[in-house]
């Protein structure tokens, strides 16, 4: 309680002292914009070489600085796009829009200086990478597509569990310690078919930026990282049409003025086909997924602009009328941009996102449905008080909605009883202060607090247990085993059930060397109230999300990291280095036979542990030339520990440390894109990763007649290394000059060299001999695809 | 509901398989051996159950075609009335047969095992099951593809009270029995069913249909067992598999717990010849 006074006294007096300090100076604003579409770029870089000084546009394309009177020259930079430079006598006050061209629109150049990507020495700002499409669009495809998921896997302190697999970690974290949003709305499953595609169709997204560590305090909810995902606004000068058609999926997207120049809309959909991934001719069975992506854009006037964006997305798996599952995410957001002064920008969002699954299995006569749903409202306002100190404040308010499953007959016959689960809801507010402040020419530092709240609220009636315990140690039979309940406790609508409130500081310092490097450090702590029941390396549509309660405690984080800077050879190439240390206090586990899937009972089966991870990174990047993209390493470990609650208590894994299943001790990755001509472009992945931890046996026996392995400690054991090579070849016919149809053909082939990875061995006994042996089972050889993408 | 898991982890391995499963050497470390109790007393209805087996063995490498049998322990069962049924050993192969048990539904028994100096101990109670009954139907565009003979067989749930059951399948194509646990959950007091069905069942094939009727605790450790035993190492939708404690223990040692459980379950059980 202290600790908080005193931060906020601290944050008030910067302010106070920075407003007084900034009046003779002017303020420089605007939007920036792309000059054939409108598009507001997230990100250019705004610098003036005089003051040594400089800012980047926001979310919405805004800028604002403040500057003494004076002559200057405004370099304006942004990554494939030309850089601008214009001199300016600043006298007053004065807005300032900037159209920037982009760079692949001006082929015929004699000289082009391309503007480059360089790591960001001054801003403290670290553990945070920034891709815009273009970036992701030049890398290779899998399955004929631009995936922004796997662009990312590329990046250092990133993974996922295995080929095909759903989800992504960050730094150690779980798939579901990742806050996704989309247009500020939070996406609960990111991925299509198990993993083979991310939800995000690229060709409607503008800008993706992924905090691994140093998490501005305007994030919250989750622990490991945040992907933070802007959708393009639609073009608001012309009507215009792409789309791409490709083996296994095809997309469509048009955009165009409502009302020239003020108004536009974009409209994204996306399927694969039925059938894709079953071999099964049998036209009984489907798999396939589908998505549109949505947004109106109204700007009002120079100081109003409103955004409505929707996301709607499904997967379909039917097999032979028995089973059918569908499952998906949909978001509706609503936002209001307000500009109440030259220095004071301000967005207003209500969100409303919810993610779906549903079953149906014929043949045991059962339907089951679940799901959450949460509405969000968000203020956030972000005032440049000077060219040296930023301040960004807000408030964001969550109520969930959860049902872990409705469950009921789906026809007379059936044998089943319906039964609803225990619906959940819970109301997560928050709120958050920020500084960006340049403390002296060398030194700048981020710092922030968040305070976030979470209150379970009824209407529920939840179990009550002997010492509070939910689960029990059976000390005769060395097991965990669920406890009984020893009665119910019923609370009323919106009666608090239980309640938490963490305090979480935000640190970000950057010290700069010289003017090519620097040195940067960040420190974070943040508060997960919300929890994916899956007891698996690689989450399945199928898990619940549970809010935490009586029992589950919400998940706490504390890291720390390190990182150096530098770009040499004149911005060339690019280094950065981090290293990072983080842990997690009440990471839960599950007992040894834990039923997840329509237990109403959860808290039976989840112990609190904690994990903790730790880690180098490397990212070395060639920035400029006909041959370009990095290199990333990685090396870390990721660990997790549930110890006994009591001496006699085993825990899991006898209390041991041990590998989380997404742990990879080495992960490099070599990204190249190679322009030849006008004509040809080339890209390659080249991925390699220690084997995922797993648990092989020691031994077997036999009992009842069959073999059981039989198991030691967990996760000491990796898979086999694993590696791949992926090429794609650009193919941009010179016809496409001067005329209104482009077209594009994209070749690629991904795992060339086709290595059977391992996506899992397991141990088994043959069923016609009966003797045990080990199974690989691998997913991709060698997959070729070929798109044709279109626009006009 | 726990076959719902397993077929949903059915589907999504479905979904996998149009990679390719081989099999691979891996080299693995081998543990000391330890004792295996596999007391399974079963009261066939119709029967006395006077007979009843049990069997001792150790563990051994995974890679080995046979396990070491366990010769001269001693062992008996004892029920509340203390009254004592011995177990005899057919010399040298770890099997002890009893000839005079007495079952009693819901009587708890104690298993006592003495070996190389050490007593295991382990208790249980009989638990009696519903008939299976005469209506076996056989489909013969069953299962996930459609295409698989598939045979259906019910039995009445008392919904007076919380029921596991566990059902063993034995055929004539396949060197080792099935097994699968139920509970009553969602089917409370309702005419329960299960289903069997593969792809290498054909006409005149003979299939052994065993329902018994187990403990909670029975259950909770064969659910355990047979995801372990159903290719557990580590695969994305797998849960991390352990060694699965049973219900035998060492009261002097408990890091020398022996593997295996003692169960008494009522059995029914049917022949079923596909059609």
């Amino acid at each position: 309680m202290i600790l908080r006074k005193t931060s906020i006294t601290f944050l008030i007096l910067f302010i106070c002292c920075f407003s007084s300090y900034a009046q003779e100076k002017f303020i420089l604003s605007g939007i920036i914009t792309d000059a054939k579409t409108n598009e507001t770029l997230i990100g250019v870089n705004i610098y003036f070489p005089e003051l040594k000084t400089g800012t980047n546009t926001n979310e919405y394309g805004f800028y604002s600085i403040s500057l003494p009177k004076g002559d200057y020259t405004i370099q304006y930079n942004y990554v494939s796009y030309l850089p601008l430079e214009e001199k300016i006598n600043l006298q007053q006050n004065t807005k300032k829009n900037i159209a920037l061209t982009e760079n692949a629109q001006q082929l015929d150049e004699v000289v082009i200086i391309e503007n480059r990507k360089k790591a960001d020495i001054r801003k403290p700002e670290m553990s945070v990478n920034k891709l815009t499409i273009a970036e992701i669009k030049k890398m290779p495809v899998i399955l004929g597509e631009t995936d922004i998921l796997k662009s990312i896997l590329q990046l250092p302190g990133v993974t996922n569990a295995g080929e095909g697999q759903s989800g992504f970690n960050v730094r150690g974290g779980a798939a579901d310690q990742n806050l996704i949003l989309l247009d500020e709305a939070t996406i609960y499953n990111s991925s299509h078919l198990f993993g083979f595609f991310s939800v995000f169709n690229s060709d409607a997204i503008k800008d993706l930026k992924l905090y691994k560590g140093g998490i501005p305090a305007r994030f919250g909810g989750r622990v490991a990282s945040v992907l933070d995902i802007y959708q393009k606004d639609g073009n608001s000068k012309n009507f215009h049409v792409n789309g791409g058609i490709g083996l296994i999926s095809s997309r469509l997207l048009a955009e165009g003025p409502i009302v020239k120049d003020k108004g536009s809309f974009l409209v994204a959909g996306r399927s694969s086909y039925a059938h894709l991934f079953l071999k099964l001719t049998d036209n009984k069975n489907s798999a396939y997924f589908y998505d549109l992506n949505t947004k109106l854009t109204y700007k009002f006037n120079e100081n109003n602009n409103l955004f409505l964006s929707g996301y709607f997305g499904r997967d379909v798996f039917s097999l032979n009328e028995s089973f059918k599952n569908t499952y998906g995410n949909s978001v509706l957001n609503l936002r209001w941009n307000h500009l109440f002064s030259d220095k004071l920008f301000s967005n207003m969002s209500f969100i409303y996102s919810d993610y779906y699954y549903g079953l149906t299995l014929d043949f045991v006569g059962f339907n089951w449905d679940s799901g959450i749903k949460n509405y969000n409202f968000k203020y956030d306002l972000k005032h440049y008080l000077s060219d040296k100190f930023k301040l960004a404040y807000g408030l964001n308010t969550v109520y969930y909605d959860f049902n872990p499953g409705t469950i009921e007959p789906n026809n007379s016959e059936s044998g089943i009883n319906p039964d609803q689960l225990d619906k959940k809801y819970a109301f997560e507010p928050s709120f958050y202060i920020e500084t960006e402040q340049q403390l002296t020419k060398k030194f700048s530092v981020n710092y922030g607090l968040r305070y976030s709240m979470f209150y379970r609220l009824g209407s529920q009636e939840i179990n009550t247990y002997a010492n509070n315990q939910a689960v029990v140690w059976n000390n005769d039979l060395k097991i965990y085993e669920k406890a009984t309940p020893t009665g119910t406790e019923k609370f009323g609508k919106n009666e608090t059930m239980a309640s938490f409130n963490n305090l979480e500081p935000r640190l970000a310092v950057a010290y700069t060397l010289d003017d090519n490097q620097s040195v940067k450090a960040s420190y974070n702590r943040m508060a997960q109230y919300l929890h994916l029941i899956s007891n698996t390396a690689s989450p399945t549509p199928l898990d619940v999300w549970t809010p935490s309660d009586k029992f589950i405690k919400p998940q706490l984080l504390d890291q720390v990291a390190v990182g150096y800077f530098r770009n040499f050879s004149k911005d060339k190439y690019s280094l950065e280095v981090e290293t990072f240390y983080k842990k997690v206090k009440n990471r839960i586990d599950y007992i040894d036979g834990a039923d997840l899937i329509a237990n109403n009972a959860i808290e039976q089966v989840v112990l609190n542990g904690r994990s903790r991870a730790y880690g180098l990174e490397v990212l070395l990047r060639k920035n400029t030339g006909k041959l370009s993209g990095w290199i990333s390493y990685t090396l870390s470990r990721t660990e997790q520990q549930t110890p006994g609650r009591t001496p006699e208590e085993y825990g899991i894994n006898y209390g041991n440390w041990y590998k989380s299943g997404y742990d990879k001790t080495h992960n490099l990755s070599v990204t190249g894109a190679y322009k030849l001509n006008e004509k040809w472009t080339f890209g390659s992945i080249f991925t390699l990763q220690t084997g995922q931890p797993v648990t092989f046996p020691d031994s077997y026996y036999v009992y009842q007649g069959i073999q059981i392995p039989n198991y030691g400690g967990r996760n000491e054991s990796n898979l086999p290394t694993y590696h791949h090579l992926d090429v794609s070849a650009t193919l941009t016919p010179r016809k496409n000059k001067n005329r209104k149809w482009q077209g594009e053909w994209v070749f690629s082939v991904y795992n060339i060299y086709n290595r059977m990875n391992s996506a899992s061995i397991s141990f088994r006994q043959n069923s016609d001999t009966g003797n045990n042996e080990a199974v690989r089972l691998s997913i991709f050889g060698a997959v070729p695809s070929v798109t044709y993408n279109f626009k006009f | 509901m726990k076959k719902t898991v397993q077929y949903i982890s059915l589907i999504l391995i479905a979904l996998l398989t149009f990679g390719c499963e081989k099999v691979v050497d891996v080299d693995l470390d081998t543990a000391p051996p330890k004792l295996v109790v596999d007391a399974s007393i079963q009261w066939v209805k119709g029967t006395s159950g006077n007979e009843q087996k049990i069997k001792l063995t150790t563990t051994a490498p995974y890679y080995n075609n046979s396990v070491p049998v366990v010769s001269g322990a001693t062992v008996f069962i004892t029920n509340s009335a203390n009254v004592v049924f011995n177990f005899i050993e057919i010399p040298n192969t770890g099997e002890y047969l009893c000839t005079d048990f007495q079952p009693v539904i819901n009587e708890t028994y104690t298993l006592t095992v003495i070996y190389n100096g050490q007593t295991f101990n382990a208790t249980e109670t009989l638990t009696a099951v519903p008939d299976i009954e005469n209506n076996i139907e056989q489909n013969n565009e069953g299962g996930f593809t459609g295409d698989e003979i598939e045979i259906k067989f019910f039995y009445q749930d008392n919904g007076a009270e919380d029921n596991f059951y566990m059902i063993g399948i034995k055929t004539n194509y396949k060197p080792f029995p099935e097994y699968g646990v139920l509970e009553d959950r969602f089917f409370q007091g309702n005419q329960m069913f299960g289903l069997y069905s593969n792809e290498d069942l054909k006409p005149g094939d003979l299939v052994n249909i065993k329902l018994y009727g187990i403990s909670q605790q029975y259950y909770n450790y064969m659910n355990v067992l047979l995801s372990v035993a159903g290719g557990g190492g580590g695969g994305p939708f797998q849960s991390p598999p352990a060694t699965v404690r049973g219900n035998v223990v060492n009261q002097a040692d408990e890091n020398n717990f022996a593997l295996g459980y003692f169960n008494l379950s009522e059995v029914d059980t049917v022949d079923y010849t596909i059609q």
